[in-house]
């Protein structure tokens, strides 16, 4: 019928061909895709389809060293709105602002924000989140989250710190030791469609949370709460503005109490103390006041430590030979150095007493002439031995440092004063760690808290060490010194912290604040036991008390009634012959 | 002229007996596998969006099924009968063609933004889809009728502007079909055509045309689809191909299994319509793609060599038709889902959803079949 030509077969063929061809460019190019640029494009698909919920992850626990819990977990809930599966936006408004006591307007802002997650409030306490999770409200997430609870409320509070929002550390130990108590957020990852919906039996991807590491402490809630009742009874009686109290081991520098009373609830860390009148003050001065409170003041701040620091004018100047315990001295109650006529405590002077005598008296002219004997630059060289221009290194934030005259600037009234004291500022805890030098036979420790961490998940227990230097008082000074010390207390001026039985050395002071004239003390006293290998120190600081405000009547007294619970506890031996219980407290004794 | 034709004209030396009635079950097995391959692959695409939206995960492998189904009737109807009878209907079909077209462009309702659908009680027909098939039949006949005058400049420009007719008409609102219907015509035109002079002229009108369409008339060519293919990733319109890729991407070599997409829960738009390649690449991978191409060509191979052994000019026509349209789809829309070409939107035949394309396919491929009847046999 019509012509069918072979041309026509040859074009066909030349299209087929030209299709072969195409598809076999095709086919590179699919290769290309699928294999070469495959891993990139799933990745990227993978980012798509893929929705990252975190799973927060319990902070460490704080232990004392018997394993009580200091800081705990307690299970909330995080409670948020995924706007793309919102369904009933009316009702969830509705539910979550009644159930969370939140305003309407500020729930439905956050529910209305087209977010893919927007957080309407989070720790919530589970039970609420259960009654929240039984309506079924599409759109709203319901994460689990811990928040920090101390079960002792304030004990050890300004040690202790507490933690923010987000679960980390703001102040305290939960600061310092942030890394260990931090966990690893672990996550979900749900497999969602182009709505952000989970894909139905789909497989979850799941990372779980790692627990942060335990810190055990060398606290002991025994202890730390035994300090702290005296330390608010003796606040109360002396009406004093604060009361300090550090228990620690001077053979290695743990810490088994440290109180700072009035204390804070470490649960409610905003909250000021009752007699604080916040009325009418912005949210800078509270936040100022709430700063103030958090302070661990032993740490934080320095202080003149006044008679306490005889002790390292006396190990100066036993170690440099220039004194002898049965030297001979007179006090007649002041000694002029250069212009000044500068007084001992007793008016009528001490008159003739040895050296001995004149620590037990914590005599000030005797002490001055010690001083001068030694002279400022060997005094300075046992300062530094005994840590006194260095931190501590005590392992809390924010520690003080000594503010100290420059050497050149020592001249012989600066030399006087320091002799006993007085005209420079070092820490509670500088004093801690000189006098723990001095009678634990030389050793310069490093007081401390965190005894050791333990993994939360092998439970393996790792120590920690802390540095410690050796040498910085010879055995024989500080034979001598224990014995002094002793010597105080049984006979001298902290014979109110004697225990019957107990070998107890100490030494009592009350400095006056800064500026001079206002009657405003800080009377304090030193002790550890037993002299012969001493294992417990106690330092005491009342803080501005009213009336008597002499250390060896207000503070030796409430450091004996401590050593009279503690050293049976810590099984600290009598090694003393038991006297007869006479005891005689508020004895005034001035130093 | 025509006598330089004749010379040319030389029917095979090789000695062919007609088998006449001998019906090509190679075929028909190819395109068996290409529709339930396809109805799965539509399942397995649509069953999430198609159980969210329409609260039934069958709800388009259903629709495709039936109209497969009735498709696959007619196929087989069809190719009992001889296809001669389109050589009667030829003209009538072109004119109706033509003013279902217009009739669509005028009153057709307006989907997503263009008047494509014609409604006849409760179904709904794409008149491009039918216009296909027709203007397989019709350039056919055309072609035939003025085969040994086609070589002359002046009759191929008469044919070429006969054939633009309907093409236009389909352009205005879908240029992409209308591309489709352009190649189409043009190897038809070419494989009939003896010379290349005015096939040349004609390719450059064609081309100054496109150029109008693309300025004019396109509307779905504005929006800088061609910067969208040079970078994909920078455009924002580029979601779509974006998807695409990471769906094919994702496949690797073996693919995710199937039913194991992600990119099709509501990522990849309408995954089971002109896209429905890329998740093939996701879930069956590279070998199951390479798989689906094979699949084409032995249609292909299989069509071609139809085309070598039937005896009459008509017939080879309807099935050098059959062959551009399947062959220029399936390569355009692999094309398109791998970011080679501009995106332009072109189903997969036998694959892609849409009930008026896998209809009128399964009937162009009886009429295809009818022609293999009539193949010679080599001894």
């Amino acid at each position: 019928m019509n012509g069918y030509y072979l041309y026509q077969r040859r074009h066909t063929t030349l299209y087929i061909i030209i299709l072969l061809l195409v598809a076999g460019f095709l086919i590179g190019r699919l290769f290309y895709i699928m294999v070469f640029q495959s891993s990139e494009y799933e990745r990227m698909a993978k980012e798509l389809h893929e929705r990252q919920r975190e799973i927060k992850a319990p902070r460490g626990l704080i232990y004392d060293r018997n394993g009580v819990v200091l800081a705990n977990n307690r299970s909330v809930c995080t409670i948020s709105v995924i706007h793309s599966q919102l369904k009933d936006e009316a009702k969830v408004i509705e539910v979550l602002s009644s159930y969370l006591e939140m305003d309407k307007e500020a729930v439905r802002k956050k529910v209305e924000k087209v977010s893919s997650r927007e957080k309407i409030k989070s720790n919530v306490d589970k039970e609420l989140a259960e009654k929240i999770r039984a309506y079924h409200l599409a759109g709203v997430m319901i994460d689990e989250d811990y928040k920090r609870t101390y079960p002792f409320d304030s004990l050890a509070s300004k040690v202790l710190g507490f933690t923010g929002g987000d679960n980390q550390g703001i102040v305290g130990l939960e600061v310092q030791y942030e890394d260990v108590l931090m966990g690893t957020p672990g996550y979900i990852l749900t497999l969602t469609d182009a709505g952000g919906k989970r894909v139905e039996h789909s497989a979850e991807s799941r990372q779980e949370a790692i627990a942060g590491d335990n810190l055990i402490t060398s606290l002991d809630y025994n202890i730390q709460t035994y300090a702290e009742q005296a330390a608010y009874k003796v606040k109360k009686e002396k009406n004093a503005k604060s009361v300090s109290v550090i228990v620690c081991n001077p053979q290695n520098g743990e810490i088994y109490a440290c109180v700072n009373v009035p204390e804070y609830n470490l649960n409610e860390p905003f909250t000021l103390g009752e007699d604080v009148k916040t009325e009418g003050l912005s949210a800078e001065e509270k936040q100022n006041l709430c700063n103030q409170m958090w302070r661990n003041e032993v740490v934080n701040d320095t202080y003149e430590p006044g008679s306490t620091f005889k002790v390292v004018t006396a190990t100066a100047a036993l170690e440099e030979h220039v004194v002898k315990v049965t030297d001979s001295f007179f006090c007649p109650g002041y000694k002029i150095v250069e212009d000044r006529r500068i007084r001992c405590h007793k008016a009528g002077g001490h008159g003739a007493e040895t050296f001995k005598e004149g620590v037990m008296n914590s005599c000030n002219p005797v002490f001055m002439e010690v001083g001068e004997r030694v002279g400022a630059k060997n005094m300075y060289k046992y300062y530094k031995r005994l840590g006194l221009f260095e931190k501590t290194g005590i392992d809390v934030p924010g520690e003080a440092s000594s503010i100290m005259h420059k050497l050149e600037n020592v001249k012989a009234v600066e030399l006087a004063t320091m002799s006993f004291g007085q005209s420079f500022q070092i820490t509670p805890f500088q004093l801690i760690r000189a006098v723990s030098a001095v009678v634990n036979g030389g050793t310069l420790i490093t007081p401390h808290f965190g005894v050791a961490v333990e993994d939360s998940e092998t439970k393996e227990v790792r120590k920690l060490t802390y540095p410690t230097k050796s040498g910085a008082v010879s055995a024989e000074t500080s034979q001598t010194m224990r014995e002094l010390l002793e010597a105080v207390v049984s006979e001298g001026s902290g014979k109110n912290a004697k225990l019957s039985g107990y070998a107890i050395g100490g030494k009592t002071a009350t400095s006056e604040k800064l500026p001079r004239g206002n009657a405003r003390y800080i009377s304090s006293f030193l002790g550890f036991a037993p002299t012969d290998n001493p294992s417990v120190m106690v330092l005491l600081l009342i803080n501005e008390p009213e009336g008597i405000y002499y250390g060896g009547t207000i503070a030796a007294p409430v450091v004996g009634d401590i050593f009279h619970n503690i050293l049976p506890y810590l099984n600290v031996e009598k090694t003393r012959p038991e006297e007869e219980e006479t005891k005689e407290t508020n004895i005034i004794i001035t130093d | 002229m025509e006598e330089a034709v004749k010379t040319e004209q030389k029917k095979t030396s090789r000695k062919r007996k007609k088998t006449k009635g001998r019906f090509d079950y190679t075929l028909l097995i190819v395109i068996m596998i290409l529709i339930v391959f396809g109805l799965v692959m539509i399942y397995s695409t649509s069953y999430y969006t198609a159980s969210t939206k329409y609260d039934n995960p069958a709800y388009w492998v259903i629709r495709q099924g039936m109209f497969a189904a009735v498709g696959f009737v007619a196929m087989l109807w069809l190719s009992g009968r001889d296809y001669h009878v389109w050589w009667k209907y030829s003209w009538l079909l072109f004119i109706v063609v033509n003013l279902m077209l217009a009739y669509v462009l005028l009153f057709g309702r307006v989907v997503n933004g263009a008047k494509r659908w014609l409604y006849i009680g409760p179904f709904s027909i794409q008149p491009s889809e039918v216009a296909k098939l027709a203007l397989i039949l019709s350039y056919a006949k055309l072609l035939t009728v003025n085969i040994n005058k086609i070589a002359k400049l002046k009759y191929m420009i008469t044919a070429s502007i006969l054939m633009a007719i309907p093409i236009i008409l389909v352009g205005i609102e879908n240029l992409s079909t209308a591309i489709i219907l352009v190649a189409i015509a043009a190897i038809m035109l070419y494989v009939s055509a003896p010379k290349k002079k005015p096939l040349i002229i004609l390719a450059l009108a064609a081309l100054g045309m496109l150029f109008v369409f693309y300025n004019l008339g396109g509307k779905e060519y504005r929006g800088g689809r061609f910067e969208i293919w040079l970078d994909p990733f920078a455009n924002e319109d580029g979601y779509q191909t974006v998807q695409s890729l990471y769906a094919i991407g994702s496949g690797g070599l073996l693919g995710k299994g199937l039913g194991q997409s992600l990119q099709k829960l509501g990522f990849v738009p309408e995954a089971h319509n002109d896209m429905i390649f890329s998740i093939i690449c996701e879930e069956l991978g590279f070998v199951g793609a390479i798989g689906v191409i094979v699949l084409y060509l032995l249609l292909l191979i299989r069509l071609y060599r139809v085309v070598l052994r039937v005896q009459d000019l008509y017939g080879a026509l309807i099935v050098i038709g059959a062959m551009a349209h399947i062959g220029i789809q399936v390569f355009v829309n692999i094309a398109v889902v791998t970011n080679t070409i501009p995106n332009t939107g072109v189903p997969l035949p036998f694959i892609s959803y849409g009930g008026t394309s896998i209809a009128f396919l399964l009937c162009e491929m009886g009429v295809v079949m009818s022609v293999a009847r009539t193949m010679q046999r080599e001894e």
